[in-house]
């Protein structure tokens, strides 16, 4: 047992050890933890409160006191910005984790029984799939109603599918293995082979597709709420805050600039990040 | 070949019978009261209660269900709008064709683009034009495209004043900025992969084979390489169209463009839920269409698959291996 954990453990060290060879990927690394700190001690950091209106300074541009300027309200669009990475990680991150925890229970299920079991999940999916993702979204977030819960789980309703047919994919290609069969001919249970020998073999291409997930889903709540049907207003979640700067664009620029940049920002350090855990997870991927 | 393309015809039948069913159970759980939304607050209970038995909201979920299944399959009808009582079908058929022309010239130019990219950056494999390629490819994919829209509105339509914010009056122009805002993320995964695919392929010994032959740089890699690096970039194809078709809502949203989005979008807001049932299963039907479209194509670019038409089930495997790497 004690060797199993220490190889365990030296895999996870491999791969970290990969992974910091990889100076985008570091890179990436760390501004998302940045943000993730910053989003814990978002009222500590936030120079001012994201409520509070300053009728002097409405729609003003960046400047030293208001580094990215005030709103139509005169809120401090920095202090919004930093408090507004709580709704958009958190979305991002409990969305992907939903979905991937539903997602893999699914696929496994349809990758390790295989034949009618896997037919139907499969035929089930084929019909989710066949919306396109941001609309199968839309109608989620419609059906669930708006509001910061609903829209994680619109979120995750969307992206279950991919999740479910990656892993299903994975435990097809590794269920054919001589360990299962002699897991299986030393009278192992389903439920333990699945979950303490498949899965962790299926893993790698979960953890790349789940990491550049939250990047994309941080997205597409965004899009959500700024079609209105996400986290709503005063809420500062970044998609809501380009919706309503929309109305000011033209006469105050600053209000659309720096909500979207928080979010490419994100994103980018995601995918920085998952592109170099892809190349130290799987080697033979790595160019 | 003939067969299988029927086969697979038949089989979007039980999938679009599937998204009926599911959008219209989802549909049927929205909260609020579309009675009191389509009246407004001021409505009275008998009032509310009219309009209710009007459209059949007071009878039993399963029977409305079979009432809607039998009204689109048997009789082709998607029913009128409960808003404005316009017959769906006509309003789809007007704007669908506005979705499905921006989707594809935004899918064309993301690949016209992004191939020959993804290629420069692979035969230019770290140098600069492989890290300004792929700098570029990785901002497309991190900036999102309802940002992309507002900035380049911001830029090109109020700053300079070369191209309409919104709308659809001034012919040809107005689709340029939408297009390109939707197109930035497709063109961007599109050049990493074709960099990656063909630099797998670039180093097969078939290459080094044509190069010692003496064929022209070029040839090699336009007609020897990319031939073979193009199955991922074909993977892709498919599902970059039912991104850019849920993308498409947004962007249409932003430009004002009377096309599906803004119609779904319109009647989402206003519980108009005949119309965001019928809306859905027309952009699914385009979206399998797609997808039909791109297992043909496998078929015109590889011989090998075309082979494989004669029994389906190897080339779903086939498939599925592919799309999951």
């Amino acid at each position: 047992m004690a060797e199993v954990k220490a190889k365990k453990k030296s895999e996870v060290v491999r791969v970290l050890r990969q992974l910091s060879k990889n100076k985008l990927a570091v890179l990436g690394g760390i501004i998302f933890f940045i943000e993730v700190i910053v989003a814990i001690l978002a009222p500590v950091i936030a120079p001012y409160d994201h409520t509070a209106m300053d009728l002097m300074n409405i729609n003003a541009g960046p400047s030293a006191a208001h580094w990215f300027g005030c709103d139509d309200l005169g809120r401090d669009i920095f202090s919004r910005i930093i408090i507004g990475s709580r709704y958009s990680i958190t979305i991002g991150i409990c969305a992907i984790a939903i979905a991937t925890v539903i997602g893999c229970a699914i696929g496994a299920v349809a990758g390790y029984y295989g034949g009618w079991v896997d037919n139907i999940i499969m035929r089930i999916l084929d019909v989710i799939q066949a919306i396109p993702g941001m609309l199968l979204m839309i109608v989620a977030a419609a059906m669930l109603g708006p509001g910061f819960l609903n829209t994680i789980m619109a979120m995750s309703i969307g992206t279950i599918p991919g999740m479910a047919r990656m892993l299903r994919a994975q435990m097809l290609k590794e269920r054919g293995n001589e360990y299962i069969e002699a897991e299986t001919s030393i009278n192992c249970s389903t439920f333990r082979i699945i979950l303490s020998h498949l899965l962790p073999n299926c893993m790698s291409p979960i953890i790349v597709q789940a990491t550049m997930g939250v990047g994309q889903t941080i997205t597409l709540a965004a899009g959500l709420s700024f079609l209105g049907l996400g986290v709503q207003p005063p809420a500062p979640e970044w998609g809501a805050m380009l919706s309503n700067a929309r109305a000011f664009m033209r006469t105050a620029p600053h209000l659309v600039i720096f909500p979207g940049l928080a979010i490419a920002v994100t994103v980018l350090a995601l995918n920085l990040l998952g592109d170099g855990l892809r190349d130290a997870l799987d080697p033979k991927l790595k160019n | 070949m003939g067969k299988y393309i029927l086969k697979r015809l038949l089989w979007m039948i039980p999938i679009v019978l599937g998204v009926s069913i599911l959008v219209f159970t989802m549909m049927t759980f929205c909260p609020g009261d579309p009675a009191q939304i389509i009246l407004g607050a001021t409505a009275t209970e008998a009032d509310l209660a009219a309009k209710r038995e009007e459209l059949g909201l007071t009878q039993p979920f399963l029977i409305r269900l079979g009432n809607y299944l039998s009204q689109v399959f048997l009789r082709g009808d998607l029913g009128q709008s409960w808003s404005s009582k316009v017959n769906i079908m006509s309003q789809i058929m007007d704007r669908l064709p506005r979705t499905l022309i921006l989707s594809l010239v935004t899918l064309a130019i993301s690949f016209g683009l992004g191939i020959p990219l993804g290629i420069m950056a692979a035969t230019h494999q770290n140098r600069w034009q492989d890290s300004v390629s792929m700098v570029f490819a990785l901002l497309g994919v991190a900036i999102p495209n309802f940002w992309l829209a507002l900035m380049l509105i911001l830029f090109f339509a109020v700053n300079l004043g070369w191209l309409p914010a919104m709308g659809i009056d001034n012919g040809l122009a107005s689709y340029i900025l939408p297009a390109l805002s939707g197109c930035m993320g497709t063109l961007a995964t599109c050049a990493r992969q074709t960099r990656s695919s063909m630099l797998d392929v670039i180093r097969a010994d078939y290459i080094t084979t044509a190069r010692s032959k003496g064929v022209h740089e070029k040839d090699v890699i336009w007609k020897h390489a990319l031939k073979n690096a193009l199955i991922p970039i074909i993977t892709m194809l498919g599902s970059a169209f039912g991104r850019l078709l849920g993308g498409m809502i947004i962007i249409e949203t932003i430009f004002a463009i009377p096309g599906m989005g803004n119609l779904i979008i319109g009647a989402v807001n206003n519980r108009d839920y005949p119309v965001v049932q019928g809306g859905t299963i027309f952009l699914a039907i385009a979206f399998s269409i797609c997808m039909l479209l791109v297992d043909l194509l496998y078929a015109a670019v590889d011989p090998r698959i075309k082979a494989q038409y004669a029994s389906s089930k190897k080339v779903r495997v086939k498939k599925e291996a592919n799309a999951n790497g």
